[in-house]
Order: C-alpha cells, then structure tokens, then sequence
C-alpha cells in the first residue's frame, strides 16, 4: 500500500479541525445502532473508561477561530474567557445534538458553572462535572478519585445499559498507552528536528486526535512520522521555545503558525493535555481504577492545569521540558481571563527568572484576528535569543 | 571570513545588499533594489540574489547565511530572519556610528528606535495604523500635485508659507490638500505643510521613547527625503529636544544591512557550535 504524503496527513487532519459539526465522530456513532459519543472539555478525563463503556471520546475545545458567538455571550460576562461561550454556541446551533453525554473537568470556576449550565439546557443528556483531587496522598485524595472514576463508570454503564467490566478497562488502558507513546513519539521527534514537523502540523495532528476513534490516531501518528522523515525540510536559524498556557482555550491555528514564522520553533507545549497527562504507562492488568488514580496521583504532568501542593517542586515540570527539549526561551501565550494560566504564570516567570531563561508573555482568544503584534513580539523574543543570549 | 547577503522586503521597495566581513574588515561588494509595483516578491527576491552575485563575482555556494528581514519571514531560500527594527539598528551603527535612534519611515508606517552602541533595540514605538505617516501617502499627494517623487524635498525647502494640514489622518490630509489646490496654495507650502505634520508625528514617537539627545538617524526610504529631515530637525529645535536628524546617501539599505551583518554574526556564532543551518 502507497504511504501517504505528509500533506495528504495534514490535509486530513485540517479538514477534521475545520469541521465543527464534528462529522467524523457523526460518521463513527451512525456506523453502529447503539453506539454513544461523550464529549470532554479540556483539560483531562480518563478516556479509558469512556472508551471501554463502547463510547467514542470526543474532544470539544471551543468553536474556533471561524464560528461566530452569538447566543453564547448571552450566557457569560465580557470579562470570562471565550471557550465556554463558544461551547453553549456549538450546542445551541445543534453542532452537538450527537453528543450522549459531556464531561466538564475541574479546570477551573468558569467550566465548573459551564456543566451546571449544560445540566439545565440539556436535560435529557449525560452531563457530569468531573472532579480531581487536590491532594495527592493515597489515603485521601486516592480514596476521593477512586469513587469519583467509580461514579462515572457508574453512570457511563447505566448509559451503555450495560456493565463495564475491569478486563474491558485495561484493554482500553493499553490502547491507550499506545497512543500516548506515540504522542509522546511525535513530540520528540519535533523536538529533535522541529524544522521537519512545524507546530502548526503537530498541532493538527493532535486536534484529530480529539475527535478520531484512538486506534485511528495512533495509526494516523505512525503514518505522519513515516511520511515527516521521509520528506526532509530546510533547516532555518529559528530559536527554540516552549508554548505554555495553550491548555485550555486553543490558540487561533494562525497563532501558532505565526509564532513559526517570526522565527521561532516550538520544541515543546501544553495544548490538548488529555493525551499527555500521565507520563508512564498505566498498568493494563490488575484493579483498573487503582491503577487509573495511582497515575493520576503519582505520574502526571505538573502544569498550570494541575494543582501542586509543594511550592518547592512547582516549576520544576517546566524546567525539566526546557532542558530535555533543548528549549532557548518560553513564550507565556494564555487565553484572555484565564484564571490557571494567569495565576500560575508568575510563578513560573520567578523560576525562570532564577534560572536565566528569557520569556515573553502575550494573550490571545480562540477568535483572534490580528496577527501582526503577535510577529512583531515573538519576532524581537527571536532576535534577541538569537544575537544577545549564549543561544 | 564571512559573506552574507541582507534583503530587505518593504512593501513597496525589495532592498538587498551583499558583505563580505573578515575579522573587523567589512566589505560592502553589492546593493539592489526594486520597486515590487504588484510583481511576485518572491521572483523579485531571487532575481535580487542573482544580482548582487552578479555584481560581486560570487557564487551561491559561496554565502555563508542569507537573511530577510521586513516582510521576508516566508521567503523560500533564506537561512533565517531578522526583525526589522533589529535590522535597522545594525544597520544605522553601520551608517553612523554616533547614531542612538533610528526613524524608520517605511511606504506604510513608521518607527522610532532606540539603540545602544552596540546596536541593541533598547526601546521602540510605531505609528499607529493611519498611513499619514508614511510614504505611500506623500507619494499620493505627489501624484495629486502632478510632480515626482524626487522633487518633493527640493520643493519642500523653497517654502516660505506652509500650509498647515490634518497630522490625524491620512484621509483628512488628502482632502485638505485638495482643497489647497482649489485655493491655488503653492505645491511647495503644501509640501512643507505635510511634512510639518509628519514631522510633528514622528517627533512626538521619539519622545514617548525617551529620545531626547544625540543622533536620530533616518532610515528607509523617506531617508532621502531633504523636505521631511528639515522639517524633523527644525521641529526638534523648535522643541529643544537637542536631538541631531542625521541621513546617509544609504540609508534606504540600512535593513538590508543589517540583515546582512547580523547573518553574518550568526553564522559565526553557529559555526563556533558547529550548528549550522543550510539555506532552503
């Protein structure tokens, strides 16, 4: 069989991107009677057990660049962020009438009201506010996650109409370990060559991921890797930086593009977390759910998005992802009114203050526009890495 | 040694200049420029490369780094670029070594810089979006007037009344000179008048940077215009800035230059750490 060109991949996965009625996840749930489609929010939910209840996890990260709020702003202050007005929009507009049931991860007070929200307009749907511990010991935080995994396998089974089994939870938990690694595959191989995988190209890559069947990503992965090393790209004199606060509210694509553009790789970022959350494998036998808390609690990424009780130990993620991916600078781009990129960015800038890493620090909305002043700051953050660090 | 090409991409003049630097010798074997006038900037750029090659006898092979700067960030066969306002700034050091602001008046906006000796951008402020700052619009009132480009700053100078015009906006202007004309003002007090007003615009972005001494030099293509750094220098003496306007024969290059030095101190640094990029 032909392998399949780099921009045969991006084109693929562009489509996906621009696509917000999700038709991809509509073709999947009418391929089978019976099959359901539970949508997510960022940042994390344990998509294993969606994908073990027969579901299809389906990534919904706000309306885009294109699509124009309209109802939505009717729902939420000037002064908060744009994705959850662009989310109500998506529904409202019937982008989601496919969608069984959504999850609303603990991110923050915004997305919280966001599932209450949902509760009240779509009565007839599965709606749950996902809950994470903010302790970390086994005996208390542990104890807490485990009922709330419990829970949604609960309510995920009583919408399956069907028990979701401990063997069909670790298959699930392989498949995806697999597509992490492959993630994290992806991710160093940018890293290594940032020059043959641009951010933007990454980017999409991952947003498929948020809407394809997993073990179509993984695969997708395997080809985009494939077809990336087999097409070699010119080298420029780029500086190299870490994105962060991209975890919630997307960029505008043209965002990353331009950052690019104005001279600067990305070697490393926080956007679409739920494929990177945990660093190790989980184990795939055993008690699932044990196994599911214990990474969460001992083996996920500390970011804006995770709550770090240790002040000793906050930053040190970053640190670490600057020096493994070779990183000559960060580039702070958090969505307007973003309480936990906001809130945790000046603690991030004390450490790297400390360290001697230079930074910049910019905001965006999902529906930003004007690129210019963007170009013209990553551009100078380039120029000044590039003729006056040690870099 | 070194040789490195700069180009220069405004959006109305492609500038491109070629240097050769050993050690503190830096040569300056080749300049090109082109009005884009709705041609491809990208055949442009090529055919700029081929020029200076030309001119200076080398072959591609033989440039160690070609940069872009102004609005050459998708150039295909560049090795990196630069920002212009670090460009300028080197290439106003090149210039005038005493300069510490640089006035980048480019066809659609302008800039005000503040430099070090060592060339660092330590501060900047840009015209806002109103083109009545730049060049594009003195060439429309030139094309009003009936008169060419290079006749405009040697009319300037002959004024003895100018006529004062709207320094908000490019469209008012255009409609006050209109106006002038209908009541027979002289092209020359127009002239002078509009460059007062730019003049007190582009004053007004070197103070909100803190210039207020030593040398500004003019870069870009309205450097060459003697009406519009008169009036500067005579506005910033009205003010007591104590500031000097200073432009070069070359000042329409300085990105261009700059470009090229700065490529060539980075592909210096970079073979120091044997990293070097290749050119696409």
């Amino acid at each position: 069989m032909r392998s399949k060109s780099v921009k045969e991949i991006v084109d693929f996965c562009q489509e996906i991107f621009e696509d917000i009625s999700f038709s991809k996840a509509r073709q999947w749930k009418a391929a089978q009677p019976g099959r359901k489609v539970i949508g997510y929010m960022p940042v994390y939910v344990p998509r294993e057990i969606i994908h073990a209840a027969g579901m299809l996890p389906l990534g919904v990260l706000g309306g885009g660049a294109d699509m124009e709020v309209i109802h939505g702003d009717a729902y939420y202050q000037s002064y908060i962020c744009r994705i959850p007005r662009s989310t109500i929009e998506l529904a409202i507009t019937g982008k989601l009438d496919f969608v069984d049931g959504m999850m609303f991860p603990s991110i923050c007070d915004v997305i919280r009201n966001l599932s209450g929200i949902w509760q009240i307009m779509f009565k007839d749907k599965y709606v749950r506010y996902f809950d994470t511990p903010q302790n970390f010991k086994d005996e208390v935080g542990g104890v807490f996650y485990g009922n709330e995994l419990r829970e949604l396998k609960a309510g995920l089974e009583k919408l399956a109409g069907r028990e979701i089994t401990a063997a069909q939870i670790n298959r699930s938990i392989a498949v995806y370990n697999e597509n992490r690694a492959w993630v994290n595959k992806v991710y160093d191989y940018r890293a290594e060559t940032p020059w043959n995988a641009p951010a933007a190209e990454v980017y999409l890559l991952m947003r498929a991921g948020m809407v394809l069947p997993v073990e179509e990503h993984t695969r997708l992965m395997k080809e985009y890797l494939l077809a990336a090393g087999a097409e070699q790209r010119p080298m420029r004199d780029n500086c190299r930086v870490t994105l962060i606060g991209t975890f919630c509210e997307q960029p505008p694509l043209n965002l990353i593009k331009s950052l690019e553009m104005a001279g600067c790789y990305i070697v490393d970022d926080d956007s679409m977390l739920v494929t990177r959350w945990l660093l190790e494998d989980v184990p795939s036998d055993g008690d699932p759910i044990e196994n599911l808390s214990h990474a969460f609690l001992h083996h996920s990424a500390e970011t804006a998005a995770k709550y770090e009780p240790n002040l000793e130990e906050k930053g040190n993620y970053m640190l670490e992802s600057i020096r493994k991916r070779g990183a000559d600078g960060v580039i702070f781009a958090a969505p307007s009114f973003c309480d936990p990129a906001l809130l945790d960015q000046p603690m991030m800038v004390q450490r790297l203050e400390k360290a001697g890493i230079p930074y910049i620090t910019m905001q965006y909305a999902e529906n930003s526009g004007q690129m210019q002043p963007i170009r013209e700051q990553a551009g100078t953050f380039a120029d000044s890495i590039k003729l006056w660090s040690a870099s | 040694m070194t040789t490195a090409i700069g180009i220069d991409v405004g959006s109305g003049v492609i500038k491109t200049a070629l240097f050769r630097i050993a050690g503190d010798n830096v040569e300056w074997l080749a300049r090109w420029n082109a009005r884009i006038r709705q041609r491809d900037a990208h055949t442009l750029v090529e055919e700029s490369i081929g020029a200076v090659l030309e001119q200076s006898g080398l072959k591609r092979q033989q440039i160690s780094y070609i940069a872009s700067t102004g609005e050459g960030e998708t150039l295909k066969g560049t090795t990196g670029h630069f920002y212009s306002m670090t460009t300028h700034a080197r290439g106003a050091i090149y210039l005038n070594p005493d300069a510490r602001a640089v006035l980048d008046i480019g066809a659609l906006n302008g800039r005000a810089i503040s430099i070090d000796e060592k060339s660092k951008v330590l501060t900047y402020r840009m015209t806002s979006q109103c083109a009545s700052g730049s060049g594009q619009f003195l060439e429309n009132i030139a094309r009003y007037l009936g008169i060419g480009q290079d006749e405009i700053g040697s009319l300037s100078l002959q004024s003895t009344t100018p006529e004062k015009v709207s320094g908000i906006c490019a469209v008012l202007a255009e409609t006050d000179v209109i106006n002038m004309v209908s009541r027979s003002i002289a092209p020359c007090d127009i002239l002078r008048g509009i460059h007062e007003s730019m003049a007190d615009r582009l004053i007004k972005l070197l103070k909100s940077i803190g210039v207020n001494q030593g040398v500004v030099l003019m870069t870009g293509g309205l450097a060459l215009d003697v009406g519009l750094v008169k009036a500067i220098q005579d506005g910033m003496d009205k003010q007591n800035m104590g500031t000097q306007v200073a432009a070069h024969p070359d000042s329409m290059f300085a990105g261009a230059i700059g470009a090229a030095l700065w490529g060539a101190f980075r592909y210096q640094k970079l073979k120091e750490r044997g990293q070097l990029p290749k050119a696409s």
